[in-house]
């Protein structure tokens, strides 16, 4: 008698739909990043600057991505600036961190440009919060890469409504 | 008789002409070549970070034009058929490529953000000074970066 009961909460516990399982699904929450984000970012430890003197400034962006099958792309809004920037970038998910990867927008050739690297977590779905680290094209020995390098962190919160 | 010589004697109304004209059908064989086009990239960078031992990649590029923009998109293909999009700008010889490298499966599996950095030389259709900075996905305190990163190279040679 023992046994049968034993065998009867283990196929209970076991069943798919039972109340543990679906507590395992609903923690498994697949993120994306598809969408439309406001990305808001800040200095880490005061550095405005990289070593160089190079920045990007601490603006609020508002980034689009989308997703078509495998192949993830990324954009950022600027038609305060011009009908044509778009700086363009692409993106990834790993559980609930996730990567992207932006060219930056250079219109004066003379300048030093660069390229972002935005490495973030998910809070939730609608919110996000990370570091982003630009990799100027300028020359820095005293940097790894040799190149010269700055972060800066971000946090980030889904448009409503918009595009996804 | 060439067009030139011909132009000559029609006076300087004909030879304004035959400039327009010359400088219209001639290939901008001065102009820097574009990275517009498919290109078989190989890479070569560590096989996780602080490893000495490298690897190498063999991807093919498939950069669409920027149609008047400083920036393009691109698709990277790798030897197992994975097609990711990536992002690039050029300012004369100076190109700049931009891509996320398709995780290994497996959570400890090292993965990637790929900058492909380096000059394109005009004539034979490949680069020079290509570097590419690779930030993986471990944090890294220590690095100016806050992740790690190392420095590899790629070399390419144009499709047909």
């Amino acid at each position: 008698m023992r046994r049968t009961v034993f065998a009867i909460l283990l196929i209970a516990v076991s069943m798919p739909g039972s109340p543990s399982t679906r507590k395992a699904t609903a923690q498994t929450v697949e993120h994306t990043l598809a969408g439309e984000w406001v990305m808001t970012s800040s200095p880490i430890n005061g550095a405005t600057v990289s070593r160089m003197g190079n920045s990007l400034g601490f603006p609020e962006r508002d980034m689009l991505f989308e997703q078509e099958g495998d192949l993830r792309s990324g954009v950022v809004l600027r038609e305060d600036v011009g009908q044509n920037v778009r700086p363009l970038g692409s993106w990834r998910v790993r559980g609930d961190r996730f990567s992207a990867a932006f060219q930056l927008w250079c219109p004066q050739s003379d300048q030093p440009c660069g390229s972002v690297i935005m490495r973030g977590t998910f809070l939730d779905e609608s919110r996000v919060r990370g570091t982003m680290t630009v990799f100027f094209d300028e020359k820095d020995s005293t940097r790894p890469t040799g190149y010269d390098t700055w972060i800066f962190s971000f946090r980030g919160n889904r448009v409503s409504g918009g595009s996804n | 008789m060439s067009a030139g010589l011909k132009a000559a004697r029609n006076g300087p109304a004909a030879i304004l002409i035959f400039l327009v004209l010359l400088i219209v059908a001639t290939p901008p064989v001065f102009a820097a070549k574009k990275l517009d086009g498919r290109w078989a990239l190989t890479i070569t960078i560590p096989e996780s970070p602080g490893s000495s031992n490298r690897r190498t990649l063999a991807v093919t590029l498939d950069a669409s034009p920027r149609a008047g923009s400083l920036h393009g998109r691109l698709t990277v293909t790798d030897s197992d058929g994975r097609t990711v999009i990536g992002a690039w700008r050029q300012v004369g010889k100076n190109i700049s490529i931009t891509y996320e490298v398709p995780c290994q499966t497996g959570d400890d599996a090292p993965c990637a953000t790929f900058i492909l950095i380096g000059k394109m030389k005009n004539n034979s259709g490949s680069f020079i000074n290509a570097k590419v900075i690779v930030m993986w996905d471990s944090a890294n305190e220590n690095n100016p970066a806050l992740f790690d990163t190392s420095v590899g190279s790629f070399s390419g040679e144009r499709l047909p």
